[in-house]
């Protein structure tokens, strides 16, 4: 009897707890959404809603330099596409700029983070001079190394080759890619050189004490203990670095002005849009191709990423 | 098979001016297991890491088998170390941590896998090889760690307070087994902790620091027996020894009613050194109840079934000193009562300044 009293008491108490429960979830649930709610509103006007016109324009013959009403014509911008010689060469230039620039950046950058992750007097000044390329902007740089650095007539490379008795070179004219991938190392490798650095000084000195005893070597203990823990943080580089690489565009139009080799994908649909070729409809639709492809290959290699992290741990 | 001597060794770190490690002397035999002991900060991991070549040795030297390995690197010192948080290979399994320091020794792969399963059968981990660290239990994690040093059958072990993270009673298991394995291998090994049970119960010999500086070092019985100085005195022992500032009246030290008479050296000594004051050392094994003596009242019953610890507030010149006294466990004896005891064992005398007063 006694006991049938107590179960009972029990539920109704249990009861009464769950709403309470329930309540104070939903509430912290609110404190939680509240504060990133104008953020979120206001990503979604300066991304989704232009997103959706370009969609939109995308469906259309758009073009401002003919008085023609914008008339709706499907899928017809999509169908030029395959057909589209220019477009396809930007896409390899784009592939090619990204992969070089991340490629180079995180190994000149793991270099610096090598170099930095020991101690030496005026460290922390090193590693301030070390970050300023990264603090410039793009459109700076990009004017900088023009000037400066590739200029046939009063570049540093030039006067240092021809110091040794070569030809001055107008680098920026004879390599375009190559000019424009070094300025994007240049700027991009401090980036990569902090957060391999993060990377190594999150390691626990004990382990890398542990392989000296053990016997191993500097380069064994690299290869074998500090490498296999870096490897997130190279992913992470890698990632964030092609996020911002794939669209660069400052570069190219100070350095090259867009020549075909240097012309990637961003600077091409700008180039057919606002750059002249005033073909709003046409732009639009390969942006949507772009985006798309974009968001295949990135879900395709956060996939293989997460997936070799999972492995590892 | 290896000896281990520190002469005169010394490490001041960069930027401070005391050693933390302070003109170290000490002799290791072979296959000996000897424990360095010592409060927080006393040098112990340093004089450890020294060893290990993990550490600068500013001056003295080191030798292992009579060889000088003072400015020498780790690699060169065929020795192995367990650290206090183990330091395991984070991205490689248990059979890759154990074999790693032979793999970069060149063993071929087959005669690895042999020796790692090897020692993970003596360790019970063989069905954990494949795993790795993190998918491991505090315990695992210490046994893989152990498994790493004995792979390679090194001169010398070194271990860091390789117990520390283990729940009391898995230590107690631990550092039985850890005894015996020592013994079993025969191998010589230098074991730091702080736990002063730990190493009266594991060590051949024990050498206590404190502040750097080496105070004494002996096999547990005589550092229970006899302790070189007061900081040994104190540290040695559980529960502490009593150690109370007496003064001394015709050849007696008088605390609260209770005359104890100095040794005939001891009394030497003081005159000596003209004191009139001295700290009077008892284990409260070595004191009991009885019916004169120094008496007081029972402050705190500290009740162990077996035996009790009863704190005895006893009142002697201007201050009252807790004393405390084992007791049977049978006998009552409740807060509050009035007590009296006795010596019932051996005493201890000690200058202020904490030399022993008995001679070496
Ligand atoms: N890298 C360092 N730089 C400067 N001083 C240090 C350094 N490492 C240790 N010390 C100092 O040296 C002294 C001895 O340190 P050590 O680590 O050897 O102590 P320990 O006996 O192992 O203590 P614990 O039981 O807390 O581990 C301490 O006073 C400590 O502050
Ligand atoms: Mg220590």
């Amino acid at each position: 009897m006694s006991s049938a009293i107590t179960e009972h008491r029990d539920e109704t108490e249990h009861a009464d707890h769950a709403d309470e429960v329930r309540r104070l979830e939903r509430r912290e649930g609110w404190n939680r959404r509240l504060p990133i709610l104008p953020a979120l509103i206001f990503t979604i006007v300066v991304t989704q809603i232009p997103f959706l016109f370009t969609l939109f324009y995308s469906l259309t013959d758009w073009r401002i330099d003919t008085p023609e009403p914008r008339e709706f014509i499907g899928f017809e911008n999509y169908g030029a596409l395959p057909d589209d010689k220019f477009f396809r060469d930007a896409a390899w230039v784009s592939v090619q700029m990204t992969v070089l620039a991340v490629l180079l950046s995180l190994i000149v950058g793991t270099a610096l983070a090598i170099l930095l992750d020991r101690k030496f007097f005026g460290q922390g000044f090193v590693r301030t001079l070390l970050i300023t390329p990264f603090l410039v902007m793009p459109v700076v740089a990009g004017f900088l190394w023009k000037s400066q650095m590739f200029s046939a007539t009063f570049g540093v490379l030039n006067w240092v080759l021809e110091l040794f008795g070569f030809e001055s070179i107008e680098f920026a004219t004879k390599y375009p890619l190559a000019s424009v991938v070094v300025v994007l190392v240049w700027q991009w490798s401090p980036f990569m050189m902090l957060i391999v650095l993060a990377g190594l000084q999150g390691q626990d000195t004990s382990v890398l004490e542990a392989a000296r005893v053990d016997g191993a070597t500097t380069v064994g203990i690299f290869r074998q203990i500090t490498f296999p823990q870096l490897r997130p943080y190279l992913e992470l580089g890698t990632l964030l670095g092609a996020i911002y690489l794939i669209q660069v565009y400052d570069h190219i139009d100070v350095i090259t002005g867009g020549s075909p080799d240097s012309k990637n994908l961003p600077f091409y649909i700008a180039q057919r849009s606002i750059g002249g070729g005033n073909r709003f409809g046409l732009a639009s639709s390969y942006s949507i191709v772009v985006v798309i492809a974009s968001i295949i290959i990135a879900n395709i290699g956060l996939r293989v990423l997460s997936g070799l992290l999972e492995d590892d741990s | 098979m290896a000896e281990v001597r520190y002469e005169a060794a010394s490490r001041i770190y960069p930027g401070t001016e005391i050693p933390a490690v302070n003109a170290l002397d000490l002799d290791i035999a072979d296959g000996e297991l000897l424990v360095l002991v010592g409060p927080s900060g006393s040098g112990k991991s340093t004089a450890l890491r020294m060893l290990a070549g993990l550490e600068t040795v500013n001056k003295g030297s080191i030798f292992i088998n009579d060889v000088d390995v003072t400015l020498k690197p780790p690699q060169d010192r065929d020795i192995a170390m367990v650290f206090q948080n183990y330091a395991l290979y984070p991205s490689m399994t248990v059979a890759e941590n154990m074999g790693f320091a032979l793999k970069q020794a060149g063993v071929s792969k087959e005669q690895r896998r042999a020796q790692v399963v090897e020692a993970a059968r003596i360790l019970d981990l063989e069905p954990y090889l494949d795993r790795k660290p993190k998918n491991l239990s505090g315990g695992q994690r210490q046994r893989v760690a152990m498994g790493r040093a004995i792979v390679r059958s090194p001169q010398v072990f070194l271990m860091d307070e390789p117990l520390s993270n283990l729940d009391a009673k898995l230590r107690v298991q631990t550092r039985t087994e850890l005894a015996d394995l020592q013994a079993r291998l025969g191998v010589t090994m230098v074991y730091v902790t702080h736990d002063q049970v730990e190493a009266m119960t594991m060590g051949h010999r024990v050498a206590v620091l404190k502040d750097g500086l080496l105070q004494q070092v002996d096999t547990p019985r005589e550092l229970y027996r006899r302790p070189a100085n007061l900081f040994v005195a104190g540290f040695i022992g559980s529960p502490a020894m009593n150690l109370i500032t007496v003064p001394v009246v015709d050849g007696a030290a008088q605390l609260g009613g209770l005359s104890v008479p100095l040794p005939d050296d001891v009394r030497a000594e003081v005159a000596r050194r003209g004191l009139d004051e001295i700290i009077f050392g008892a284990r409260p094994e070595h004191l009991a109840l009885a019916d004169v003596g120094a008496s007081g009242e029972v402050a705190v019953v500290e009740e162990l079934g077996s035996e009790a610890y009863i704190h005895v507030r006893v009142v002697h010149g201007q201050e009252t000193e807790d004393v405390v006294v084992r007791v049977g466990g049978e006998t009552a004896v409740k807060r509050g009562d009035q007590v009296s005891f006795g010596i019932a064992g051996a005493t201890h005398f000690f200058d202020p300044g904490g030399d022993r007063l008995d001679g070496e």
